[in-house]
């Protein structure tokens, strides 16, 4: 019999406490430490002092802390770290959380609404977790004729996509996870899969509202795909190479927006269609077809494909700023690591401590980062912007502006960026 | 390394090639495919061509396929199938496949591919486009305007007939 709120005893208070202390002793012991020793076995230790940190001799850093810095350091360099937190999925995941967070104030004041108020005191920034624990704790409704393997399959499927797509994006001078010298071409190989996906979940749910939902989102990425890869053509051709790092160091003295602004534009809205955001957002249109292809997806299946939507938003803006802002240059503005640190060590009171591997970080990729991160969430902004002015528009206005305007359009950034090549203004062996 | 991962594309692609012909389910059949094309991909990876590579999973992965599974889904499949199968054209077409494969097999091993020098490195893809700029030129040209044509023809068949009074 469960009780709703037992007597309140301090002994068995300190009992479980107990409890849970023995427990956590005997996991670090048995899986901890061990799984710890296994993943330093495959590190590549650096070498301190002329000697090679055995995966023995860094645990003793607890012991001998002038080994901590150069632990990290070699753990950042590991591909796992960029991977799992870095230029990879880490970063990504906190920037789509913060944009849903931001998202749903800033819409909240468009509106003159409060927006989310109550979670975490100051203006409901506990929020998110709020709405991850209860998608966490929600049971999973899978529809009784749905097609189980492909329904299960589909969310994990879109966040895998979007979690590639944000691998290729370069965020500072040599911090990329992939860095392919055919950049732009893996992006269209991985944009491709979006559609795929969602067709099939759609289609496996075995509902017609997400049915036509996902023929809509189906109709509306194929359609925007073409303007989409025809608009970025222009930055290549004057770039003169494929990889994204190479277009971020093309644009050293000014970025391709200066230069293409019509290519921008036309991507700019490629990515709204291809994000299905409003005014594109007939896929999950809400008063039409309940949720779109969402529609039967409950709890942490839908906290799935959320998170990989927000995914697919941060890669598309920072495609953006890749592309046509520059990517991680601009002028310095992080402060230069203090000397006296490296060289005297931190002064406390009568005990001077020196650290050794100092700094952690250098200052122009910091910069970098900064710049990058700067560009990258004004373009979300920008993205996030037209949900709270402007409404849907119609399924035939969609198509005709995807394959009349905005086909013509980067047709028309091609034959700028050709002439500019071609009069010998700009491009590898141009004037600038 | 190379030789399990050529192993394990081998069986991936004609694992699922096979079951793309014998599965009863239309759409798991179109995404055998799917895995099919992506392992010949996967091949083009193998021989240093990734630009083909990545032109595999853009156009064959993410277009073709989305286009057979769209079909797919809009038809019933009772409609356009009748089984037919016995014992004899099951025979007949693995005798057939075998003979084909075997001749196939025969003129490829005859034919110079022997004496290749596998050492080479690969050819890059901008001495490609160069040859297209400078040799071929004259296929180059066919292209684009065979390209332009179907642009040209879908913006024709996207287009809407402006009824008189509304719009």
């Amino acid at each position: 019999m469960s009780v709703i709120a037992p007597t309140f005893r301090l002994s068995y208070f300190l009992r479980s406490i107990l409890d849970n202390v023995f427990w956590i002793i005997v996991l670090v012991t048995l899986v901890g430490i061990p799984a710890i020793q296994i993943v330093l076995f495959y590190i590549e230790m650096p070498v301190i002092d002329g000697e090679l940190l055995t995966p023995f001799l860094a645990l003793t850093w607890l012991a001998d802390p002038s080994r901590a810095v150069p632990i990290i350091k070699a753990l950042m360099y590991t591909d796992f770290f960029r991977i799992a937190v870095f230029p990879g999925f880490g970063l990504a995941a906190l920037l789509a959380a913060g944009t849903i967070f931001v998202e749903r104030k800033m819409l909240a004041k468009l509106q003159l609404r409060v927006g989310p108020f109550y979670c975490g005191k100051v203006e409901g920034i506990l929020q998110l977790m709020g709405d991850g624990l209860k998608l966490i704790s929600k049971e999973i409704i899978i529809p009784a004729k749905a097609d189980k393997p492909i329904f299960w399959l589909a969310p994990v499927a879109f966040v895998g996509t979007a979690a590639a797509f944000v691998s290729l994006i370069p965020v500072a001078p040599g911090w990329v996870v992939a860095d392919v010298d055919l950049g732009v071409l893996a992006v269209f190989a991985v944009i491709g899969f979006f559609p795929i996906v969602t067709i099939l979940s759609a289609w496996s749910a075995n509902s017609k509202f997400p049915f036509i939902g996902g023929i809509r989102a189906l109709h509306q990425m194929i359609s925007f795909e073409i303007p989409l890869i025809l608009s970025l053509l222009g930055v290549v051709m004057l770039a003169g190479t494929m990889s994204l790092t190479g277009i971020v160091e093309s644009q050293d003295f000014f970025p391709w927006i200066v230069f293409l602004p019509v290519g921008a534009i036309v991507f700019f809205i490629c990515i709204l269609a291809e994000l299905e955001r409003i005014p594109f957002d007939l896929p999950e249109a809400e008063s039409e077809i309940v949720a779109g292809w969402l529609t039967e997806f409950s709890g942490m299946m839908y906290g799935l494909v959320q998170l990989g939507t927000y995914l697919k938003l941060y890669a598309f803006a920072a495609l953006f700023t890749v592309m046509f802002l520059g990517g991680w240059s601009g002028p310095m503005l992080w402060p230069p690591f203090p000397e006296e640190i490296i060289t005297d060590g931190i002064q406390l009171g009568p005990v001077t401590a020196t650290i050794p591997g100092l700094p952690i970080l250098d200052q122009a990729m910091l910069n970098g980062v900064l710049w990058f991160l700067l560009k990258t969430v004004a373009v979300i902004f920008f993205i996030l912007l037209p949900r709270g002015v402007f409404p849907r528009i119609r399924i035939d206005m969609l198509l005709s502006l995807g394959w009349y305007k905005l086909i013509g359009l980067s047709f028309i950034n091609i034959f700028i960026a050709l002439a500019l090549l071609y009069a010998g203004v700009l491009g590898p062996g141009g004037m600038i | 390394m190379a030789d399990a991962v050529f192993l394990a594309l081998s069986v991936l692609t004609i694992g699922s090639a096979i079951a793309a012909l014998e599965m009863r389910s239309l759409i798991y059949g179109s995404i055998a495919l799917m895995g099919s094309l992506g392992g010949v991909a996967g091949f083009f990876f193998l021989l240093d061509a990734p630009f083909v590579a990545l032109f595999q999973l853009a156009v064959y992965v993410g277009s073709i396929a989305v286009l057979i599974l769209f079909t797919v889904m809009l038809v019933r499949r009772e409609l356009i199938f009748k089984k037919i199968e016995d014992r004899r054209r099951k025979m007949a077409g693995i005798g057939l496949l075998l003979v084909f494969l075997v001749s196939v097999g025969a003129l490829i091993m005859s034919s110079g591919i022997q004496q290749m020098d596998s050492d080479s490195p690969p050819i890059d893809f901008r001495e490609i486009g160069e040859d297209f700029l400078v040799y071929y030129w004259p296929a180059l040209v066919v292209m684009a305007l065979i390209l332009s044509g179907a642009v040209t023809g879908a913006l024709v068949l996207a287009r809407r007939e402006v009824e008189s009074g509304t719009n």
